[in-house]
């Protein structure tokens, strides 16, 4: 009786796995060393050491998936040390891990999981059903509250089953349980009932590729590669993630060849790593948007509240040029607001960047002259980005003043509505999909909505009561269209985030899953022959 | 003399409250650690569980009543982005904070003292004026450019220094002398200052007269007398070098107190501010506590002045 049904492909036999069947070992044997030797290597088992540069100090909390919080950072180690059900993974944003399939019933009111055979911990242990709920109900991080209210009971009917129970429909459950949240990220539930939490902090196990080794907090990482990984033996035996928080000396750690990849380079520095023989810059483009946002449009006094005013604010932006300056030309000009790795993205038209009809606009809207905008407020760790919009503006009369603030007041005042008149610089990375993204920033209420227009917010609830991801995904692409033709926004970029590999590495992991910052899958890594 | 301890100890106690008090309040006012913790367009929802979970939810009086508790049961409280004890990773740090600030300290000396004492011989001639550029620069330098410089010199161009990091004497190299540099400046100065006075002494001129040679006279009765206050700041120098190294710990990554600091300002650690003060102030108000007691037994004119 299910209306959807997901197979994960056949799992790799374990000879497969070690990169050898029968006959290739036979082949090999007959070949020699020159056919043979990648495969080899493989069977060798995991090799060398790889050590990162990290820009961020590591937190204990990061190795628990059950702490997740609504940032992409701890993700870096959750890839290498734990396993979801259900993660992104290359090419597949919902792809099956420990799940090899899972179906949602026609009333969408159960979906149930049947868990790969034969996965274990990194203590020898099968994963189990029984590990699925207790991770879920174990689960106190980020929109915890959100995924459990909507679970009405979780059922094991054996040992590698698990089926959850909804209360009511919710379309967006696999969103949450796969991405959104650390929900389905599964951990070893007799051994943290052994060691208990403390314990658990100190000496995570996980289902991933990686096995915890050592961590000295705000100093490294190590890890060892877990050779019984179900998708396959990783090729880097040791993995050290040293914390380097200054972006200087990262770039200097890994031109002498201390560190193998560094983590956020920007600007100058970046530039000079790509003039280096043997380091090459490795750009991600994240699945966080900026943007800027008129909060007066919704005065019928203002300037802001003509359509035309938007209109060539958005075409007086250089987005490209902006990118090649301060990024290297690494940003995504996607002229939304809403990721385009997201599900439900709505390509909208290209943004154009045309001062001329900008100035023509202004000039119908009764501005040819321009007019004073007041502020432009952002988070101070983007003001180039604002000062060159500042400037872009300014080249068609509308006259803003920059006014960085620090990160955490920007956004204290951006969701308390503080900034209602002037233009507001904005971002967000928050996971999700086009209708949590919507609901936050768009639509009547939300977190960052200073207005709102009553067609878009019309189709809001219509969407989140539909249970046919056809007809939702429409009404989803009709709200961004309205979000677009109305010139709510003026959509900058995806940013940018450049890292950096030395000459050791094989496969870095950059970019292998679409927007996500940091290197993974972590099996994938290899180091050069 | 019991009663010059006992008022000196409160005005330390005195001390360490309106410090307490200080950064709890400041701390506060740099904003909400919550939207560090979670990325922006975060539901309130999320945000108030994380202010539940640290207890940010409860009055700014409750929070600083439970402060002020714990730190007298030996607790600075449990650091919201290393959920561990801020006193268990303060003890961890403090090693290599203590192994910095000696090297840095014995570099600082080994540099400033012998400069000083010739900057006092030679006044108005080249190693003074040497001298005063060198301390010149060396308070003058930002330490984070000090620091980049060397490790763009010594460890990317000649290829002798690791870059960062800790581990092998070869690790404490430029950040020993990054830091120590800063101080030997002072520490120039003051030897610089403190000779010119001992030199222009009865006791020095007697000597001359006496017929000493100039290296006896510098090295067995000038040097001595001159040393006393550089060797006292250099105590209270110890001290801010083990804590406040925040500069030139970040640059060099190396897991000291100073970079502790620095993670609990960026993440708005809130705890982990708090302790590294409060241990920083309390090892500070000690040892002046203590210099007070010491210079009462010395000279009893201070204790009956006061």
């Amino acid at each position: 009786m299910s209306s959807f049904v997901y197979h994960a492909e056949r799992p790799l036999l374990s000879d497969e796995r070690s990169g050898l069947t029968r006959r290739g070992l036979l082949g090999a044997t007959a070949l020699g060393l020159v056919a043979g030797a990648p495969a080899m290597a493989r069977a060798a088992g995991p090799q060398g050491q790889l050590t990162w540069g990290i820009h961020v100090s590591l937190a204990p909390s990061w190795f628990d998936p059950a702490e997740t919080q609504g940032i992409i950072t701890p993700y870096m180690v959750l890839y290498a040390l734990h396993d979801a059900m259900v993660k992104s993974m290359p090419g597949n944003p919902q792809a099956p891990c420990l799940a090899e399939s899972w179906s949602t019933s026609s009333d969408h009111l159960t979906h149930e999981f049947v868990l790969r055979p034969g996965v274990k911990f990194h203590d020898g242990e099968p994963v189990t059903a029984d590990d699925v709920k207790f991770s879920f109900e174990r689960y106190h991080g980020v929109s915890h509250e959100l995924i459990k209210q909507q679970v009405a009971a979780i059922e094991v009917p054996d040992p590698r089953r698990v089926r959850f129970k909804l209360k009511q429909p919710w379309p967006d459950f696999l969103t949450f349980y796969s991405s959104a949240t650390g929900a389905g990220w599964v951990v070893p539930k007799k051994y943290i009932e052994r060691v208990g939490e403390e314990g658990y902090r100190k000496a995570p196990i996980g289902a991933g590729p990686y096995k915890f080794v050592s961590f000295t907090p705000g100093v490294e990482l190590v890890l060892e590669a877990f050779e019984g990984y179900w998708r396959k033996v990783p090729n880097v035996k040791r993995l050290v993630m040293k914390v380097v928080p200054d972006e200087g000396t990262r770039a200097a750690a890994l031109k002498r060849g201390e560190i193998d990849i560094a983590y956020s380079i920007r600007g100058e520095l970046a530039e000079d790593l790509q003039r280096t023989a043997g380091i090459s810059l490795k750009p991600v483009v994240l699945q966080a948007p900026n943007w800027l946002y008129f909060p007066e449009q919704w005065d019928p006094k203002s300037p802001w509240h003509d359509l035309r005013v938007r209109q060539a604010a958005n075409l007086a932006i250089d987005r490209e040029g902006m990118s090649k300056a301060l990024f290297l030309g690494h940003c995504k000009v996607t002229n939304s607001i809403i990721p385009y790795t997201f599900e439900y993205f709505w390509q909208p038209s290209t943004a154009g960047y045309d001062p001329g009809s900008a100035r023509k606009r202004m000039a119908e809207a009764g501005f040819a002259k321009g007019f004073d905008a007041g502020l432009l407020y952002c988070d101070a760790s983007y003001a180039n980005m604002a000062e060159v919009s500042v400037n872009n503006l300014a080249e068609i009369g509308i006259r803003a003043r920059l006014q960085p603030i620090e990160r955490a007041g920007f956004f204290a005042g951006y969701s308390s509505k503080k900034y209602t008149r002037g233009i507001i610089q904005g971002a967000s990375g928050a996971f999700g999909n086009a209708a949590t993204r919507l609901a936050a920033f768009v639509v009547k209420g939300g977190s960052f909505a200073y207005g709102s227009y009553p067609d878009i917010d019309e189709l809001y609830p219509k969407q989140a009561d539909e249970l046919d991801r056809g007809k939702r995904g429409a009404m989803l692409e009709k709200m961004q269209q309205l979000v677009h033709d109305k010139a709510i926004y003026a959509p900058i970029w995806q940013l940018g985030f450049i890292n950096a590999v030395g000459p050791r590495v094989g496969e870095s992991g950059f970019d292998l899953i679409t927007g996500f910052a940091y290197t993974a899958p972590f099996e994938d890594i290899t180091i050069k022959a | 003399m019991k009663q010059y301890i006992i008022r000196r100890s409160s005005y330390s106690l005195l001390s360490l409250f309106l410090l307490s008090l200080t950064i709890f309040f400041f701390v506060r006012v740099t904003g909400d650690p919550a939207t560090l913790l979670v990325e922006p367009g975060a539901s309130a929802a999320d945000i108030a569980a994380i202010h539940q979970r640290f207890g940010l939810d409860k009055p700014l009086w409750t929070q600083y009543g439970l402060f002020v508790w714990s730190l007298f049961q030996g607790d600075l409280g449990q650091s919201f982005y290393y959920q561990t004890p801020v006193f268990e990773l303060y003890l961890d740090r403090l090693p290599n904070s203590l192994l910095l600030a000696f090297v840095a300290m014995s570099l600082s000396l080994l540099i400033g003292i012998p400069a000083g004492i010739m900057a006092s011989v030679q006044v108005g001639r080249f190693w003074d004026g040497f001298g005063k550029l060198f301390t010149l620069l060396g308070q003058s330098l930002p330490s984070f450019l000090v620091g980049l410089v060397l490790i763009l010199v010594f460890s990317v161009y000649l290829g002798w220094l690791p870059s960062s990091g800790a581990g092998t004497p070869l690790h404490l190299i430029m950040p020993a002398f990054a830091l120590g540099w800063y101080f030997a400046a002072s520490h120039m100065r003051l030897t610089r200052s403190s000779m010119l006075e001992v030199l222009g002494s009865e006791y020095i001129k007697l000597a001359r007269l006496k017929g000493l040679p100039q290296s006896m006279i510098i090295a067995k009765h000038a040097f001595k007398n001159a040393l006393i206050p550089v060797l006292t700041l250099a105590g209270i120098n110890v001290v801010v070098m083990v804590n406040v190294a925040v500069v030139v710990e970040t640059v060099f990554a190396w897991p000291g107190i100073g970079r502790l600091l620095y993670e609990g300002i960026t993440f708005r650690d809130f705890p982990i501010v708090q302790g590294v003060v409060i241990m920083g102030g309390g090892m500070i108000v000690i040892v002046n506590l203590v210099i007070d007691i010491l210079y009462a037994i010395i000279d009893p004119r201070i204790r009956l002045e006061s």
